[in-house]
């Protein structure tokens, strides 16, 4: 996987360069806006990561003009600013996500995994989801593990959907808000954590396999026994 | 005129001109007529004595044969003119003039009559109003009168020109008026919704000018000129605001990296990876801390985005369902009363924000086994949002303070918080025009936003 990386802040880059290729992605850096476009242009890759502030060319002007030119890769957006405007702006410069830094480094992985997945179609569109012997019938609004159903609020079933259409999949905190609860802020006290454990009740308690995983210091990702972590 | 339009102090003005004018029109035409009138009553009795003065003078040169004589002639000669004449004897017997009896008189004034005659004209009867005066001749009784048709015709005509006169002047100064008042208030209008786009953050608006150079173009003009200035410093606030979160982040960005890289080299149970880890919280604090900030400058500017239609009785049903575990955790009764959609124009972010602080603190400071309320009612014209909870409160003398940013209670120090919580919640409703009050919950603390609905 191929990712152009265009941010100024040349530390900052290296830091989120080196993790990107520990997770196996190839990066391509880019440290003003200019660079970034003509790169963007010459060569095809998988994914942008943009910061919003750039020397030459503004990064919202940067990803303008890659529309323009009918470039359909899909784009992260790093903002230093972070008010709700901004990332409005952000998205409607055609923008895909949007990160407020400073992030932690597990945040940015699981958004690049999320809009790869989301660009390759890896995303489950079936009415009927399965993760082992889980099963989350979306129109029917049903859950059973093992046959034996289980009772889940709406908001809790939301979640549940959520994380089994991404199997395998890391999920943040801040994912999560964005996506169930519609929140593009974060709230000071971590309610994801409690909400995630009252479902894990719910679905693994009782069974001998747990499915939902909390990873240390990034998200939740609902993963099939025996997949690799 | 309407109510409403009365309320235009121009329109009152607009008004009270009229009146005067009106007042002053009817008195200035009035005399006129009646003067008029006068003048014209004076003559008609002065051809009377007159022509009884000559005929006076024709009897005394040749007695009763004389006058009978000059009073057939002039029957003869005038009778067309409106003159009326006629001379009895001591017995009532007619000697002369052209009317056929002595008329039956109403109100006899002195020496002067007022009566109507009747006359044949074209085959049709006729009267004629005719004002004659007495006079005795030695036992003969002579009258001596003019028709006053003519003048009564003319004096009714004047009378209706008189009227029209008033009416026409009333109408136009109503036009005018109405014209006047419609356009200042036209002007004020605008003015007050420029100002409230102003108020509201758009603050690249300015005041109408028509370029007149009337004194509603002056004003217009030297609170643009404010208003300029005003722009020019907001501007460099919030630049300044966005080059120090680009700033500041920039630093943060950088530690985090470092730290993150380096935790990611020390074995996790390492005292130091604990210390780094408490490190990296301290970070998420403060950058909460300056998210916050960056979100009280925002809503202060204005908001940014274009409202959308919110629906506050949803949005507080939905973070009370985001809340509840955390408040069932906690021991607390978390309970929401908004069935009723309650819809607002605003901006659904800052929006959910305001509720979320508002439940974070409730959460934060009432005791276990405590109540927290969100209720949202709508009414026709306002939707309220109260978050009621039975904690600890604020004191009477600290409520208004606590709007300010970084202002907490002495007894709250040693609890986590920014002391910015409040602040945002007060620009948010500010932005969105609405009122928030802070009030005793008998016990704890109720926090009332009043929006006005869409």
């Amino acid at each position: 996987m191929q990712i152009l990386l265009v941010e100024d802040d040349v530390e900052a880059a290296r830091h989120v360069g080196s993790g990107l290729q520990e997770a196996g992605y190839e990066v391509q850096h880019c440290a003003d806006g200019a660079a970034g476009l003509a790169a963007a242009q010459a060569a095809r890759f998988d994914l942008l990561i943009v910061d919003r502030m750039l020397p030459h060319v503004d990064g919202l002007a940067l990803i303008g003009a890659l529309r323009q030119q009918g470039v359909p890769t899909p784009v992260l957006v790093l903002s230093a600013l972070g008010t709700v405007d901004d990332r409005v702006e952000g998205l409607r410069a055609g923008g895909d996500d949007y990160l407020v830094k400073p992030f932690a480094l597990a945040e940015l992985l699981a958004r690049v995994e999320a809009l790869l997945r989301r660009a390759s179609g890896d995303v489950h569109h079936v009415g009927v989801l399965r993760v082992a012997d889980l099963e989350l019938n979306v129109l029917a609004r049903r859950v059973t593990r093992g046959g034996r159903e289980i009772a889940l609020t709406a908001k809790e079933f939301q979640l549940l959907e959520y994380l089994m259409r991404r199997v395998g999949q890391v999920v943040t905190r801040t994912m999560l808000l964005e996506s169930v609860w519609n929140l593009h802020f974060d709230p000071q006290t971590n309610l994801i954590d409690v909400h995630i454990s009252r479902l894990r009740q719910a679905i693994d308690r009782g069974f001998e396999v747990p499915l939902l995983h909390t990873i240390r210091g990034s998200g939740y990702v609902i993963r099939e026994p025996g997949a690799a972590p | 005129m309407s109510a409403p339009r009365l309320r235009s102090s121009t329109a009152r003005l607009a008004l009270l001109y009229l009146c005067g004018v009106v007042v002053g029109v009817t008195a200035l035409l009035w005399t006129v007529f009646l003067l008029t009138q006068r003048a014209m009553d004076r003559q008609v009795d002065l051809v009377i004595q007159t022509e009884i003065e000559s005929l006076r003078e024709d009897y005394r040169g040749g007695g009763l044969q004389r006058l009978v004589d000059v009073l057939d002639q002039r029957v003869d000669d005038w009778g067309r003119l409106g003159a009326v004449y006629l001379l009895l004897d001591p017995q009532g017997a007619q000697l002369a003039g052209n009317l056929s009896s002595w008329p039956h008189v109403l109100a006899p004034q002195g020496e002067w009559r007022e009566f109507d005659i009747s006359a044949s004209e074209h085959g049709r009867e006729v009267r004629h109003p005719v004002r004659a005066a007495l006079v005795a001749l030695d036992g003969n009784r002579l009258l001596v009168g003019t028709d006053l048709s003519e003048r009564r015709r003319f004096m009714g005509r004047l009378r209706t020109t008189t009227i029209w006169g008033i009416a026409l002047t009333a109408a136009l100064m109503a036009l005018t008026g109405w014209w006047f008042s419609r356009r200042v208030a036209g002007r004020v209008r605008g003015v007050a919704q420029a100002c409230e786009r102003i108020i509201s953050g758009d603050l690249s608006r300015r005041l109408p000018l028509d370029q007149s150079f009337d004194e509603f173009d002056q004003l217009a003009g030297a609170v643009n000129v404010m208003l300029d200035r005003i722009e020019h410093q907001t501007a460099a606030v919030r630049a300044t605001f966005n080059s120090a979160a680009h700033d500041l982040r920039g630093p943060l960005h950088r530690i985090r990296a470092r730290l993150e890289s380096v935790l990611h080299t020390v074995p996790a149970n390492d005292a130091r990876s604990s210390a780094m880890e408490a490190t990296l919280a301290d970070l998420d604090r403060v950058q909460q801390t300056l998210a916050m900030l960056l979100q009280i400058a925002q809503a202060e500017a204005g908001g940014g985005v274009a409202p959308e239609p919110v629906d506050l009785a949803q949005l507080a049903r939905e973070l009370c369902e985001l809340y509840a575990p955390e408040a069932r955790e906690r021991g607390i009764h978390l309970a929401v009363h908004a069935l009723r959609p309650a819809l607002v124009s605003g901006h659904q972010q800052l929006l959910a924000q305001l509720c979320t602080n508002l439940l974070e603190n409730a959460i934060k400071y009432v005791p276990g086994g405590g109540h927290v309320e969100i209720q949202v009612r709508g009414a026709e014209r306002h939707a309220q949002l109260i978050v009621g909870d039975d904690g600890p409160g604020i004191p009477d003398a600290a409520r208004e303070t606590m709007l300010l940013p970084f202002r907490r209670l002495e007894r709250d120090a040693a609890r986590p918080g920014s002391g910015l919580g409040l602040s945002l919640v007060a620009a948010v409703v500010r932005l969105h025009h609405g009122r928030l009050e802070l009030s005793d919950n008998h016990p704890g603390l109720r926090v009332s936003c009043t929006f006005p609905t869409i």
